[in-house]
C-alpha cells in the first residue's frame, strides 16, 4: 500500500510537470544522504541546508517575485509545493543533526515522507516524528476512517467553494478597481479574513480528510484563529505548522526568549520579517507589523474576552491589506482611505454592484454565520459529527455534496480551483 | 450502520441530486428557445421523407408545414444554433436510428467552421439531446478547451449558478415541456429588413479544412449506405457573407460525388424574397413571410426531383398534419 501511495504521488507530481519531480527528488536525496552522513557531518549538513534554501530562494525571489529582474522569469515555473517540502526536509535534517530523531534508513520510506502528495498543494508542513507514526503503518481501508475523512473533505469543499469563492467575487471586484476606497476597502478586508480562512482551512480539511481515509494523521493547521484575544495567541492558532516551524527553526536558533527581554523582542520581529519575506517581498511590512505587535504583547487574559476577540479580528483583517493589493505602496494608500473616507452610505447603496446579487448575498451571510458558529461550537459539533451514528455522518456527507454542487462558485467563468495559499 | 438506512440515505441523495439537476437546467421554453428544438423530434411520429440538418439557416428558413400544405411532403428540420458539421453528422446518425428518410438536406454554411466556436451554442444543441453514443461523440468533438464533460453530463455542474435566477418556468417545466417549433421550424414574424449588405472581408484561406470535409464525406457515405439522397443547399441568408470560393468547392464536391447542390441565395429573386421585408434581423434569417416563400419554392424542387409521397392522401398522416397545420396557422395569425 505504501509503495502504491508513493508511486501514485510520483505520478501526480509528474502530471504537474516533470521538472517538479526533479526538484523534489533533489531535496529528498540530498537531505536523506546528509542526514545519514558519517564523515564530514557538519559540512554535509550546512551544504545541504544551503543547497535547499538556495533553490527555495531562487524560485521564490528570483523567479516568482522577479526580485532583482535578473532573469526573464516568465518561462520558469515554481516547483509544486517547493516551500512545503523544503521546510519539511529541512526540519527533518536539523532534527537529525541535533539528535532529536534518528535518520531514516530506508530510502523508499523517506521518499514517501517527502513525496506524499496531498500536503504539497497547501500544507501542512509535517514533522517526521509525527507523520512517521501513521504514514508507514500497514494501511487498510476502515469504514470509520473513510466516513470521518469524507466528513472532513466535504466540509472543506463547502468552506472553499461555497464561502471562500463567493467572498472572492466581492473582494476581487473591490481590489481590482482602486476607485473603491474607504468603506469598500474595509469591507474587502473584513471579508478577505473569512475568505482566506475558509479557503486555506478548507484546503487543509481536504488534505487531512483524504489522509484520514488512508489512516494517516496529519497535524492540525488551524485552531479557530479568529477567536484569539490578541495577535500572540492568533499565531499559535493560525497556520500552526508554519508558525511552529518558524519558531523551532528561526526564532529558537536566534536565541528565542532565553537572551534578555530586548533581544527576545528583536528575535520575534526578525522571525516575523522572515515569515513575511517567505510570503514574498511585498509582505515585508505585513511581517514587520505582526512582529512588532506580537513582540510587545503578553499572554492574553479573559477580561472583556469578546471585545478583545473583535478588536483582534479587526487588527488581523487590517493587516491582510498586503495580501489583497499588488504592492506595499498601494496597500498603504488604500489602508489610509479607511480612516478618512467615510463612504459607508454609498457602500450600502452600491452593495449589489460588487459581484453578488441578493440570493447570493443571503447565501453568503448564512454560510458565514455557519462558519462562525462552527468555530465557536467547535467541540460540540465535532462530537455530534464524529461520535454519532454512521447514518448521521452519511447524511452530512450527502448534504454537503449537494450544497457544494448547487451553491458552490466553480466551473466555467470562475477561476476558483486554486487555493490562495498554494501560490506561497 | 444498518444496510437499510444506507440504502435509504443514498436513494434520498440520488432523488435530490436528480431533482436539483432538473431544477437548474435551462428549460428553453420562453428564453433561448433554440435550446429546446433538438428534443422535440423525439416526440414526433417518425414518418418523414425529408430531413433537414444544419444551422439556424435551416430552422429559421424552412417551414415543413408549408411543404406539407402545398405538396404533401412530410419533413422535419433537425437544425440547431450554429450546428457544426460534426454535430450535423451526429444528429443525422441519431435520426437514422429512428427512421430512414428518402432525402437529407444539408445546409453547407457550417463548412466554414473547422473548430468549436461557442460553448453557449454547444449547449443549445446538446442540452436537450437524448443520451446516445452520437451525443457523446458530438460532445467530444465540440467541447472547447475550458469545458468539462461533466458540464454536459450533469446540468448542475454547468448551471448551478442559475439557482439565484430561477423563475416559475423552472418549476413548472421541470418534467413537462411545450413545443416551440413546428416540425423543427422556429417561427418568427418580426420584420427587420436588410439595410446594409455584408462586406467581402479577405480571409487567410478559403479552402474548407480537412476535418470539415471528412465529416461531409461521412454524411455522404452514411446517406449512401442507407440509400438516402443527399441534397446540399445554401440557404438564402445574406449574412454571413458566402464566398464564391466556398461555393465553387461545394459545386466541385457535388459534381465529384453526383450530389445535387442548390445555392438558394442566388435564387432569391426567383423565390420572390424581398429582403426589405422578409427577414427578422437584417438578413441573417428569414422571417415567417420569407420562410414560407422559400418553403414553397424548395418544396417544388423536392416534389419534382425526389419521388416523394403526397401524404395529404394518407388518412393517418393527414389527420396528424392537419392538427399541426391548425396550430401553425393559428400561431401565424391566420385562424
Amino acid at each position: 500500500m505504501n509503495m502504491v501511495l508513493l508511486i501514485l504521488s510520483i505520478i501526480l507530481i509528474a502530471t504537474f510537470g516533470l521538472s517538479n519531480l526533479i526538484y523534489i527528488l533533489i531535496s529528498a536525496t540530498t537531505t536523506y544522504f546528509a542526514a545519514r552522513a558519517k564523515k564530514h557531518k557538519k559540512l554535509a549538513f550546512i551544504g545541504t541546508i544551503i543547497l535547499n534554501v538556495g533553490i527555495l530562494v531562487f524560485f521564490k525571489f528570483v523567479t516568482y517575485n522577479n526580485f532583482f529582474n535578473l532573469i526573464d522569469s516568465k518561462n520558469i515555473l515554481v516547483p509544486l509545493g517547493i516551500s512545503y517540502y523544503t521546510f519539511q526536509v529541512l526540519a527533518y535534517l536539523i532534527d537529525v543533526y541535533k539528535g532529536k530523531i534518528k535518520a531514516v534508513t530506508n530510502f523508499k520510506d523517506y521518499l514517501l515522507f517527502v513525496f506524499y502528495f496531498p500536503y504539497l498543494i497547501i500544507g501542512p508542513i509535517n514533522r517526521y516524528s509525527d507523520l512517521s507514526k501513521t504514514l508507514y503503518k500497514k494501511k487498510k481501508l476502515e469504514k470509520d476512517n473513510i466516513l470521518n475523512g469524507l466528513v472532513r473533505i466535504t466540509w472543506g469543499l463547502f468552506k472553499k467553494y461555497v464561502i471562500a469563492a463567493r467572498i472572492g467575487l466581492i473582494v476581487t471586484t473591490i481590489t481590482s478597481n482602486l476607485d473603491y476606497q474607504g468603506a469598500y476597502v474595509l469591507l474587502a478586508l473584513l471579508l478577505y479574513s473569512f475568505e482566506l480562512y475558509a479557503d486555506f482551512s478548507g484546503g487543509i480539511d481536504i488534505v487531512l480528510g483524504f489522509s484520514k481515509m488512508l489512516g494517516i494523521i496529519l497535524p492540525e493547521n488551524f485552531d479557530r484563529p479568529y477567536l484569539s484575544r490578541n495577535l500572540k495567541e492568533f499565531w499559535r492558532r493560525w497556520h500552526i505548522s508554519l508558525s511552529s516551524w518558524f519558531r523551532d527553526y528561526i526564532y529558537i536558533p536566534l536565541g528565542g526568549s532565553k537572551c534578555g527581554n530586548f533581544r527576545k523582542k528583536i528575535n520575534v520581529i526578525i522571525t516575523f520579517i522572515v515569515s513575511g519575506l517567505w510570503h514574498g517581498i511585498n509582505y515585508f511590512f505585513w511581517g514587520l507589523f505582526h512582529g512588532i505587535i506580537v513582540a510587545f504583547q503578553n499572554k492574553p487574559n479573559d477580561n472583556c474576552k469578546t471585545l478583545k476577540i473583535i478588536l483582534n479580528f479587526i487588527l488581523v483583517s487590517l493587516l491582510w491589506i498586503f495580501f489583497i493589493y499588488p504592492n506595499s505602496i498601494t496597500a498603504f494608500k488604500m489602508l489610509i482611505t479607511i480612516f478618512y473616507k467615510f463612504n459607508y452610505l454609498e457602500l450600502f447603496t452600491n452593495i449589489l454592484n460588487l459581484g453578488l446579487d441578493i440570493p447570493n448575498l443571503i447565501v453568503l451571510i448564512i454560510t458565514l454565520i455557519i462558519l462562525v458558529i462552527s468555530d465557536i461550537k467547535n467541540e460540540k459539533i465535532k462530537n455530534i459529527l464524529y461520535n454519532n451514528k454512521d447514518e448521521v455522518k452519511l447524511i452530512f456527507i450527502c448534504s454537503m455534496i449537494l450544497i457544494v454542487l448547487l451553491l458552490g462558485v466553480y466551473g466555467l467563468g470562475f477561476n476558483t480551483s486554486d487555493f490562495i495559499y498554494s501560490k506561497f | 450502520m444498518k444496510k437499510f438506512n444506507i440504502i435509504l440515505i443514498i436513494i434520498c441523495f440520488l432523488i435530490l441530486f436528480i431533482f436539483l439537476n432538473k431544477l437548474v437546467a435551462p428549460k428553453y421554453q420562453t428564453d433561448l428557445v433554440e435550446g429546446h428544438m433538438i428534443s422535440e423530434y423525439y416526440k414526433e411520429e417518425k414518418n418523414h421523407e425529408v430531413i433537414f440538418i444544419g444551422d439556424c439557416e435551416v430552422y429559421a428558413n424552412f417551414s415543413p408545414m408549408v411543404m406539407y400544405q402545398d405538396y404533401g411532403i412530410t419533413s422535419y428540420v433537425r437544425g440547431t444554433s450554429q450546428q457544426l458539421i460534426w454535430q450535423s453528422y451526429g444528429i443525422l446518425k441519431e435520426t437514422l436510428k429512428y427512421e430512414i428518410p428518402k432525402v437529407v438536406v444539408l445546409n453547407v454554411n457550417s463548412l466554414r467552421y473547422s473548430e468549436p466556436v461557442s460553448e453557449a451554442y454547444n449547449h443549445l444543441t446538446l442540452d436537450k439531446m437524448k443520451w446516445s453514443k452520437e451525443k457523446l461523440d458530438i460532445i467530444k468533438a465540440s467541447m472547447l478547451e475550458e469545458e468539462s464533460i461533466f458540464d454536459y453530463i450533469f446540468p448542475i455542474v454547468r448551471y448551478h449558478s442559475r439557482f439565484s435566477k430561477l423563475t416559475k418556468e423552472d418549476i413548472n417545466n421541470m418534467f413537462t415541456d411545450n413545443n416551440v417549433t413546428y416540425n423543427g421550424y422556429l417561427m418568427n414574424k418580426n420584420i427587420k429588413g436588410v439595410t446594409t449588405l455584408p462586406t467581402k472581408k479577405k480571409l487567410a484561406t478559403y479552402t474548407f479544412k480537412d476535418n470539415v470535409v471528412s465529416y461531409l464525406d461521412k454524411i455522404k457515405d452514411l446517406c449512401k449506405e442507407n440509400n438516402i439522397k443527399l441534397v446540399l443547399i445554401k440557404a438564402p441568408s445574406v449574412y454571413p457573407y458566402w464566398y464564391d470560393e466556398y461555393n465553387n468547392q461545394i459545386i466541385e464536391y457535388a459534381n465529384k460525388y453526383d450530389l445535387d447542390f442548390y445555392n438558394l441565395l442566388e435564387k432569391a429573386d426567383e423565390i420572390g424574397i424581398d429582403y426589405s421585408h422578409d427577414t427578422y434581423d437584417g438578413g441573417l434569417h428569414l422571417n415567417l413571410y420569407g420562410a414560407e416563400k422559400l418553403s414553397t419554392y424548395f418544396g417544388d424542387i423536392l416534389k419534382n426531383n425526389y419521388d416523394l409521397t403526397d401524404f395529404r392522401l394518407d388518412d393517418n398522416v393527414s389527420s396528424i398534419y392537419n392538427q399541426k397545420l391548425y396550430m401553425y396557422n393559428r400561431d401565424k395569425g391566420d385562424e
